[in-house]
């Protein structure tokens, strides 16, 4: 004979599937906002003025000084998307770093999630921020082993810029940037907010993605508001006056080159 | 229809249990067995961030292999024990500098450890700002153990004891910095010296000779405004009046902060376990006590960025010496110096 669910049992049921289905949530979010369901991805192109950079090849900065470039790379924090109109901005990612490094194709596309909604600009910062400079041991982009990191005198090196040029009166004629500093005055950490190409305002949907490249220009290091030419300087590797100075040219290095749907 | 509901709510209860077993991530994950770390009594509150590095059992022990482990140099000749020996108090015992990688010297004195959890800066200009990342310098020194951080990863990561330490230690086999230097944190941070004839004295547990006692009195009167007890330091840097040495050209402080006040200006060092890290100074000049203690009567030298406590010297009679000498013998601790945890594991 067939025994009927009385409410009793339905209401047991009912418990024990709940916490069945609960069993592997981690947490429940309560008015959490809109969900970050846009994938941004940023490529980011290493160019010397309008031409693309390679490793080895020769350019010439402001000064005409003929260079090559053998390392170029860069810390990356605090990526947002902000429309400059509705005055809304979005943190997309919260506490990871990307290290950039345009001799490892690997790290110069970085995946993001955005809340879909109208954008025009992007900001960002490049550099560590000063908590990670002293905080001890790190992993991930910011492992020492990186190579970014100054074992002498605590701190990350938050950009570095490395090659060759006949103008320098160094060893090999390298030229070495290596540039870092996260306390007080000797802060190099910098902000980097750009427009997008022809100032639009975009839309980022739900239903796609978007792929946007970020040029990364190896003159602006040398020009911009303290232009410095390779035969006065070849070689910054403390943090101090002349590393903020290139710090300030090389936060103009970027400009969107193109944004488009994927 | 009881049997119904009881049958329901055990079969459910079970799949339950399964399902949120499931979630963990490997299966076998081992517990890590947590260790408090003592503050002894008059000591001061730690510095060393406890909460983003427990201490545990198993970090400590992983911590205490790599500190004896030749590996983390780069022809496995150089642990970081090489240079700090714990009949030492973990300085180098009788050397000025130590030797590092290829027959070559390091360029300053090695300091003894100890009492790592109350200091904020380490190195004798104070240039690494958490004792995490202070290994780095040394692995990385092309004079001292010469290594790349990337290798020393690798040759542990292949070795069969290291991946099951590292799994007690972390949970999982995974070798990497971060968890190499957060164990030799562990492992540096249990070297407590506490227990010399002086912190007995301090502890009412014993009590100094009357050379002692004199030089203690002397020690509170011309020493302790920089040797502050209990720790013997008061972290500062300062010039102490020592000459240039023209080979090394160390500036000390000044190579961190670039700025001119700082020139000359090295960390006052503890002086626990003092008899046992001679030879003193930076650079390891002087080979004895009575040294030190005629730099500060009467070889001081003067200069724009010598400390002003120095200005005229401490004048020391050969008796106030003496004491001196004598009371900084009951810094000797050698429930430290001969502490079985500190050892090289077998």
């Amino acid at each position: 004979m067939r025994t009927p669910l009385d409410k009793k049992t339905l209401l047991v049921g009912c418990l024990m599937a709940v916490l069945f289905c609960s069993a592997c949530q981690k947490s429940l979010r309560f008015g959490a906002g809109p969900a970050p369901t846009h994938t941004l991805t940023i490529q980011f192109k290493p160019v010397v003025d309008g031409d693309s950079l390679e490793y080895g090849n020769t350019y010439q900065n402001i000064f005409g000084e003929p260079y090559t470039v053998s390392n170029f790379k860069f810390y990356l924090c605090q990526v947002d998307l902000l429309n400059t109109d509705s005055g809304k901005s979005y943190r997309l990612n919260k506490d990871e770093y990307f290290l950039v490094n345009f001799g490892d194709r690997n790290t110069t596309r970085i995946f993001l999630k955005a809340v879909p909604s109208t954008y025009n600009r992007i900001a960002f910062t490049i550099g560590v921020d000063s908590i990670r400079n002293v905080s001890g041991a790190q992993a991930g982009a910011l492992d020492p082993a990186n190579g970014m990191f100054w074992t002498w005198n605590t701190g990350y090196i938050m950009a570095k810029l490395e090659g060759h040029s006949s103008v320098s009166n160094q060893p090999n004629q390298v030229f070495e940037y290596h540039i870092g500093g996260f306390s007080g005055s000797d802060n190099v950490v910098q902000k980097v907010s750009l427009v997008f190409p022809l100032n639009a305002a975009i839309v980022f949907g739900s239903d796609r993605g978007t792929l946007m490249t970020i040029a990364a220009n190896a003159n602006a290091w040398f020009s911009g508001s303290n232009p410095t030419s390779i035969a006065s300087t070849p070689v910054c590797t403390t943090p101090g006056v002349l590393a903020k100075k290139i710090a300030s040219n090389y936060a103009n290095m970027f400009e969107v080159l193109n944004i488009v749907s994927e | 229809m009881k049997r119904i509901i009881i049958i329901s709510i055990i079969s459910l209860a079970v799949l339950n249990a399964v399902m949120i077993g499931s979630c963990k991530k490997s299966g076998d994950k081992p517990a890590t067995t947590p260790v408090n770390f003592v503050v002894p009594p008059g000591f001061p509150p730690t510095k060393f961030n406890f909460s983003a590095n427990p201490l545990t059992k198993e970090g400590i022990e992983l911590g205490r292999h790599l500190f004896y482990d030749g590996r983390l140099s780069k022809d496995g000749n150089f642990p970081c024990a090489s240079c700090h020996q714990q009949f030492a108090a973990f300085a180098t015992y009788d050397h000025d500098l130590s030797h590092g990688f290829n027959n070559q010297f390091t360029t300053r004195n090695a300091p003894g450890l100890s009492n790592m959890a109350w200091e904020s800066n380490f190195m004798w200009d104070g240039g690494i700002n958490n004792l995490e990342v202070q290994p780095l310098a040394p692995i990385t020194a092309p004079n001292e153990m010469a290594e790349d951080i990337n290798n020393v990863v690798n040759k542990l990561a292949q070795d069969d004891q290291y991946k099951q330490l590292f799994r007690l230690a972390f949970g999982t086999e995974e070798v990497n910095s971060q968890r190499m230097l957060k164990a030799l944190s562990q492992f540096m941070i249990t070297l407590v010296s506490a227990n010399s004839k002086y912190d007995k004295v301090k502890r009412g547990e014993a009590v100094f000779n009357s050379n002692e006692q004199a030089g203690y009195d002397l020690f509170k009167a011309k020493c302790a405004s920089c040797h502050v007890e209990p720790l013997f330091t008061d972290f500062a840097y300062r010039n102490n009046g020592l000459t240039l040495n023209p080979y090394l050209l160390d500036f000390g402080r000044m190579k961190i902060t670039n700025k001119k006040e700082d020139s000359l200006k090295f960390k006052v060092p503890s002086l626990r376990n003092i008899y046992e890290t001679y030879p003193y100074m930076h650079d390891g000049r002087f080979w004895n006590l009575t040294a030190v203690l005629d730099h500060y009567s009467v070889g001081i030298q003067n200069s724009s960025t010598l400390d002003p406590l120095l200005a005229n010297k401490i004048p020391l009679t050969a008796t106030d010496k003496y004491n001196l000498i004598y009371f900084l013998g009951t810094l000797s601790d050698t429930s430290f110096t001969k502490n079985k945890n500190f050892e090289q594991p077998k």
